[in-house]
């Protein structure tokens, strides 16, 4: 005799689940605004070091040239910002996008102190940290916990085999995921529509209480975000930790795969592991996913040796894959909604090496992107004469530009995420 | 405080036997674990730790000998130069490299699985996340696999010794740009991480430090036509060097003595190991114990291991069953658990890449942070999908799985012949369950979670196993024991060891 649960559906088991979460969501003070109908931040890495000189050009500059006479790009390659500035001549896209007002790119942007180790100064990124703090909690896990306290878990959601540690929280919130069609749990038999035994037996097993106990923890956090050491990735025990994140996974992979199976991308989209990853992060938002967070990342930037193609390769994909994703959130009327940010974990060191790549650096530009954003140029571009060791000098700390996105985008407090007060800028 | 106080043999028994198994290798059979609970507790250590000197004298894999890279290269070059179609032999040599690294994997696995040595196998998983060096730069598996050797030979020999061999080793060298540092120019990537990741640990040394000592190892090269190391004179820099307070003609060598002199030295690579072995978190108070044995020991690591698998405190009830497995203990231990072979080498490597631990290919010099790392959303749904494989074989796959495959489908595979290769039987579950039990759901939930699960789980979950067997009373067959082994998979218990 089968058991009566194996005659529920889904829709029911889900509903039952919703609601319980939905009630406690209603019960904790939080941002009620999601991404359903709120904005939106994509974030986008640039992981390994990108070459900022040959993303935004400052080709008017003698110096530039005599620093890079294999690297450089000359003034009638590349695409024009004003008479000294120009994009690499593969950001097309980019280059119309700042023409319809809707690009901002923040020139020399860094911090002090530069670390010119990878994992540091990623680290340094993600948390948002002094250079000489160590800190665990990400800047966006600080946003999580602060605003989003009994937000469904996907609030944030990172594509990609890692969570990022920007998401890291005390509490911790978002999903992570690569393939869709391998973001749900596969039940041994095959089932017919409805779901099968084992699988409704599998919910209960990954539904635990202890997971909604740590749900509403209440931590305590206030203005004194900075001085949070670095220890944990986060306060939960490792098995609270683990019913944590499938409950997690098991709601998430739910809605995520009904949206994916209702939402197809509108425009095409180029191949490529980038395009992958927005082509999915926009079907999400098509499809009303209540998430504040998206984050993905394009890797391959650390060009110590024949940068000269392998910098074009990747400016291309980065170029064709942020326009497809412009073009399907026009065609969704979403573009209004969606704030993109890029980052990499430095810039490049100004004179180019002899094996015709270029080494780590330090101050790089950053791009903002999306339909509500006033487009121009922020900051200054750094002094290619006026060196430190041979990498350029800062002057926009990248604190900076995550204030003026949780403040004047997300309308979280950023001197509570951040731990103080970083001056904002007028991109949007 | 006194830590590291020898486990009382009153305490020794099959759950601790168990934890011994699981830390110190790749977990254990019930059978196993008799075995190891009988043998005593210095035995069992003993057997794990003293492992005869010919243990890492293991057969290698057929292809794995140095080839004269100089002439293919050479040979290409010259069909080139002769206008000849060059790049399909270059694909050629390209498609032997990459079945190469694959059937590395798979040998690896194999001796973790049933090579007879668990703990050196371990512990060169340890030495190989420690000294993170990936196929994706090195581009050659005989350099990988030789790196390997190297680890397994000094696995539980003198750090300071593994370090020098690992400063000559050519998948390190090339990894981190050693062999292209000339005296006029030397490279600072090797000297960074030296002191960064592989001896002192961040915020042990000065940016002095590492101009200084980049220079002590100028003059290392690889001799392409034999892929050995091989040291060029005139290429080594004989100034004076200031390294850390010493000033002299220094060379490489002696900056790793001086490194591991270092207080902070024996700290970095003992709360490394007790991260490795024990706990995520380890107190000031271990840490510092273990770089004293360390140091007494003089860096040798068999009689470090030795007090650590005795300890009552790697035995503490905040131990065991509190570490989540790895991706590779993952992979091992439930083939173990299942009776079963290892999976497929494709599907091996492709799980290992989802789950995040790729060996061979870690994502950075930094190795595995592991811990709380190895989980998201992602990598546990991946986890429980897997073990349905491994379980069921191939016949999860979608039904049209088969005329994908044939497709050019990258995700299987382009072929009939990767059809074939990840063919997979499911499990014969008759031999844990004995038939006269069948129809007692508790018993076969007792028996089958004392299989699986170290620490046994809640009740709560213990009562939906035996309510799932209750609500196919009428079917008792292998069918329903996989799906239950299945379901006992798709727990978060299940991940932790």
């Amino acid at each position: 005799m089968l058991g009566a649960a194996a005659t529920w559906t889904l829709p029911v088991f889900l509903e039952k689940t919703f609601f319980a979460l939905d009630a406690l969501a209603a019960d904790t003070a939080t941002q009620t605004v999601t991404g359903k109908d709120g904005t939106i931040l994509v974030v986008l890495q640039l992981a390994g070091g990108n070459d900022g000189l040959n993303t935004v050009v400052p080709y008017a500059d003698d110096a530039y040239h005599v620093a890079r006479p294999r690297l450089r790009l000359s003034a009638d390659q590349v695409l024009k910002i004003d008479s000294r500035i120009a994009l690499n001549p593969k950001l097309a896209g980019l280059k119309s996008l700042y023409d319809e007002g809707h690009l901002a790119i923040v020139q020399g942007v860094g911090y002090p102190n530069p670390n010119r180790s990878h994992f540091r100064s990623t680290e340094i990124w993600q948390t948002a940290s002094d250079a000489d703090r160590m800190v665990s909690d990400g800047w966006l896990g600080r946003y999580f916990d602060n605003c989003c306290r009994g937000a469904d878990p996907t609030v944030g959601v990172a594509i990609g085999e890692e969570t990022p540690q920007a998401f890291a929280a005390k509490n911790p919130t978002g999903v992570t995921f690569s393939r869709l069609e391998q973001f749900r749990f596969q039940p041994s038999e095959r089932g017919s529509g409805q779901m099968s035994a084992e699988e409704i037996f599998f919910r209960q097993l990954n539904e635990t209480a202890a997971s909604d106990e740590t749900r509403t923890l209440v931590s305590n956090v206030g203005g004194s975000i900075g001085a949070i050491s670095g220890k944990a990735k986060n306060d939960l025990s490792t098995l609270d930790f683990l019913q944590r994140t499938a409950l997690d996974a098991q709601l998430s992979s739910d809605k995520i795969l009904a949206i994916a199976r209702k939402y197809k991308p509108t425009v095409p989209y180029p191949q490529g592991q980038l395009a992958a990853s927005l082509n999915i992060i926009s079907r999400m938002i098509a499809g009303g996913l209540p998430t504040r967070v998206y984050y993905a990342s394009q890797g391959g930037f650390d060009t110590h040796a024949g940068q000269i193609n392998s910098h074009e390769r990747l400016m291309g994909e980065f170029n064709d894959a942020v326009a497809a994703l412009v073009a399907d959130l026009k065609q969704q009327g979403n573009f209004e909604r969606v704030l993109l940010m890029t980052f990499s974990e430095f810039g490049r060191r100004v004179q180019e090496n002899a094996n015709g790549g270029t080494d780590h650096g330090t101050a790089a530009p950053m791009f903002v992107i999306g339909g509500a954003v006033k487009a121009g140029l922020f900051g200054k571009y750094p002094s290619l004469t006026d060196l430190d060791h041979g990498d350029l000098k800062f002057n926009t700390d990248f604190r900076g530009v995550y204030a003026t996105v949780l403040d004047r985008w997300l309308k979280a407090p950023s001197q509570v995420v951040l731990g103080r007060k970083f001056p904002t800028l007028g991109i949007v | 405080m006194k830590v590291l106080t020898p486990l009382p043999d009153s305490k020794w028994n099959d759950t601790t036997a168990a934890h011994l198994l699981n830390r110190a290798g790749f977990g254990g059979t019930p059978i196993e674990i008799g075995r190891t609970r009988g043998k005593g507790l210095a035995a069992a250590v003993q057997d794990l730790v003293d492992v005869k000197s010919d243990a890492a004298n293991v057969l290698s894999p057929a292809w794995a000998h140095p080839r004269n890279i100089q002439a293919a290269r050479m040979e290409i070059k010259a069909a080139k130069d002769r206008g000849e179609n060059f790049q399909t032999k270059a694909r050629q040599v390209r498609m032997l490299e990459g079945q190469e690294i694959v059937d590395l994997r798979r040998w690896w696995l194999d001796r973790m699985l049933n090579g007879p040595a668990p703990l050196l196998e371990k512990m060169t998983l340890f030495w190989h996340g420690h000294f993170a060096t990936s196929i994706q730069k090195v581009r050659d598996a005989y350099w990988m696999w030789l790196q390997n050797d190297t680890l397994r030979r000094n696995a539980f020999g003198n750090f300071g010794t593994l370090v020098k061999k690992i400063s000559r080793d050519p998948a390190m060298m090339i990894y981190l740009d050693l062999q292209q540092s000339r005296r006029e120019h030397p490279n600072e990537n090797w000297a960074r991480e030296l002191m960064e990741l592989f001896t002192v640990g961040i915020g042990n040394y000065t940016e002095q430090d590492i101009r200084e000592s980049a220079r002590a190892f100028t003059g290392y090269r690889i001799d392409m036509t034999t892929q050995q190391f091989r040291f060029a004179p005139f290429q080594q820099d004989h100034g004076t060097k200031t390294f850390m307070g010493q000033s002299g003609n220094l060379n490489g060598d002696d900056i790793i003595d001086i490194l591991l002199r270092q207080p902070a030295c024996a700290q970095f690579i003992g709360r490394k190991l007790w991260r490795f072995f024990v706990e995520d978190e380890p107190s000031k108070d271990i840490v510092a114990t273990i770089a004293e044995r360390i140091r007494v020991h003089n860096f040798e690591m068999r009689p470090v291991l030795r007090e650590i698998f005795s300890a009552a405190e790697f035995y503490s009830d905040r131990v065991t069953s509190s570490q989540i497995k790895s991706p590779i203990q993952y992979i091992v231990q439930t083939s173990k658990l299942l009776d079963a072979p290892l999976p497929a080498p494709i599907v091996a490597q492709n799980a290992m890449r989802q789950m995040g631990q790729i060996i061979f290919a870690p994502p950075n010099v930094k190795g595995w942070d592991g811990g709380k790392e190895w989980i998201s959303t992602s990598t546990l749904l991946f986890r429980y999908n897997f073990a349905n494989y491994l379980i069921n074989g191939d016949v999860i796959l979608p039904p049209n799985a088969a005329k994908r495959r044939q497709g050019d489908d990258v995700g299987f595979g382009h072929t009939a012949h990767l059809a074939e290769q990840v063919r997979r039987e499911p499990i014969d579950v008759g031999e844990f369950v004995p038939p006269e039990i069948r129809g007692k759901p508790p018993e076969v939930v007792d028996l089958l979670v004392k299989r699986f699960f170290h620490a046994r789980p809640a009740e709560k979950e213990i009562e939906t196993f035996v309510k799932f067997l209750e609500s196919r009373a009428s079917d008792t067959g292998d069918t329903t024991l996989r799906e239950l082994v299945h379901l006992m998979m798709s727990t978060p218990q299940f991940q932790l060891v």
